[in-house]
């Protein structure tokens, strides 16, 4: 087949998502289900055969997300009813849309330039649990509770740590 | 006018901190968040107000939660239930703010209610979480009811405010989303605005430039 002719293909737009909590491994096509479910869910198939949207990339923390041009809105509001995927809580928190994945990347590379995540582990007490630190940003750090039962993540400030 | 989330619930009803609670609704373009049952302060900038949430308690008893609230400085939020118990907790003094209505019956606010909220400076809130999280009947059925509550709203005029309900910083949403979130139930841009002020109205009511003495 071949292809379109540039005047007769559909412009689209990409939108740049941060996936939080920071660290989250996730499927590219596991998030492409959880985001046409969600935009299936919200505007019914109709609406969402007219948005198409489709998970283009997912690195470094981000996805790239395409849509048809014009219908950025409808796939913005329902991005944010997006909560899980495959059972992972998470959230995505649109950054920038664009007409070209180039201009994403570029707005990705400054935003790591910006702030580069200082890598940092290790144990520390939170009401008088002993926790294991799995990720710190500057003032925010995410601890997960030692043990075998509840080992749900907690989101906390270095300040939570010292003064408990 | 500050930006507020009406109601948050931090550890340890929830899995994040009020202090990076704070720190993520900063980023998020908020000014300040209704904290429930936490005390009051101030985290980087952000107000983090008190606030205390009376649900699944008899009338009797929500008098009295009411009452040793009224002096503490904290937003008091009741859970709407039938049609009698929410206008009697509407008009009751002391009481800032009508939750989870998406929840209550089908008639559990009307036109009378809507009026005793306008009369008492009393908020109606919009609880985001069902919009969110909710899929199918759950979300129709809320969107129906806030839809019906604007409509009250715009002929009563009384406070509307917005919440996540958020119990982890990950339920937490910003303010542009919050727009188009809203957008599905009917509200527009200043409407949101007014509604994310909401808070502010309840708490400290506009002096009237004329006062009628007797």
């Amino acid at each position: 087949m071949s292809p379109r002719p540039p005047t007769l293909r559909e412009n689209r737009r990409y939108i740049l998502a941060r996936i939080e909590p920071a660290g989250t491994v996730i499927d590219q096509k596991e998030l492409y289900y959880a985001i046409t479910d969600a935009v299936t869910s919200l505007w019914g198939d109709s609406v969402a055969g007219v948005i198409m949207p489709a998970v283009v990339a997912a690195e470094n923390g981000h996805v790239f997300i395409r849509c048809l041009r014009g219908t950025e809105k409808e796939l913005l509001v329902a991005l944010s009813t997006v909560t899980a995927c495959r059972e992972v809580r998470l959230a995505l928190r649109p950054v920038a849309v664009s007409g070209t994945m180039e201009s994403l990347r570029g707005r990705v590379r400054d935003l790591q330039v910006l702030k580069e995540p200082v890598p940092e582990t290790g144990e520390s007490i939170f009401e008088n649990k002993e926790v294991l630190i799995m990720h710190c940003n500057g003032q925010k750090v995410d601890v997960i509770e030692k043990g075998f039962k509840n080992t749900h993540r907690l989101f906390l400030t270095r300040s939570d740590l010292e003064n408990s | 006018m500050k930006v507020t989330d009406a109601a948050v619930f931090p550890y340890p009803c929830g899995d994040t901190s009020v202090r990076r609670m704070a720190l993520e609704v900063k980023a998020l373009r908020f000014d300040s968040l209704v904290a429930i049952d936490t005390p009051a302060g101030s985290f980087d900038g952000v107000d983090v107000l008190s606030g205390v949430l009376v649900q699944d308690a008899p009338m009797r008893d929500v008098i009295g939660r009411v009452k040793r609230a009224k002096d503490s400085g904290a937003v008091v939020c009741v859970s709407a239930r039938d049609n009698g118990f929410n206008r009697a907790a509407i008009g009751l003094k002391g009481v800032h703010i009508l939750r989870g209505i998406h929840a209550a019956d089908k008639a559990a606010f009307d036109h009378v209610a809507a009026k005793i909220a306008a009369d008492n400076n009393v908020a109606v809130d919009i609880d985001l979480s069902p919009l969110l999280s909710a899929r199918g009947a759950a979300r129709q059925r809320a969107i129906h009811r806030y839809r019906d509550v604007l409509t009250f709203e715009r002929r009563f005029e009384f406070p509307v405010t917005v919440s996540t309900s958020a119990r982890s910083c990950l339920d937490l949403r910003a303010v542009r989303e919050i727009t188009g979130l809203c957008s599905l139930i009917g509200m527009d841009m200043d409407d949101v605005e007014q509604a994310l002020g909401g808070v502010g109205r309840v708490m400290s009511p506009p002096v009237p430039a004329v006062r009628v003495i007797p």
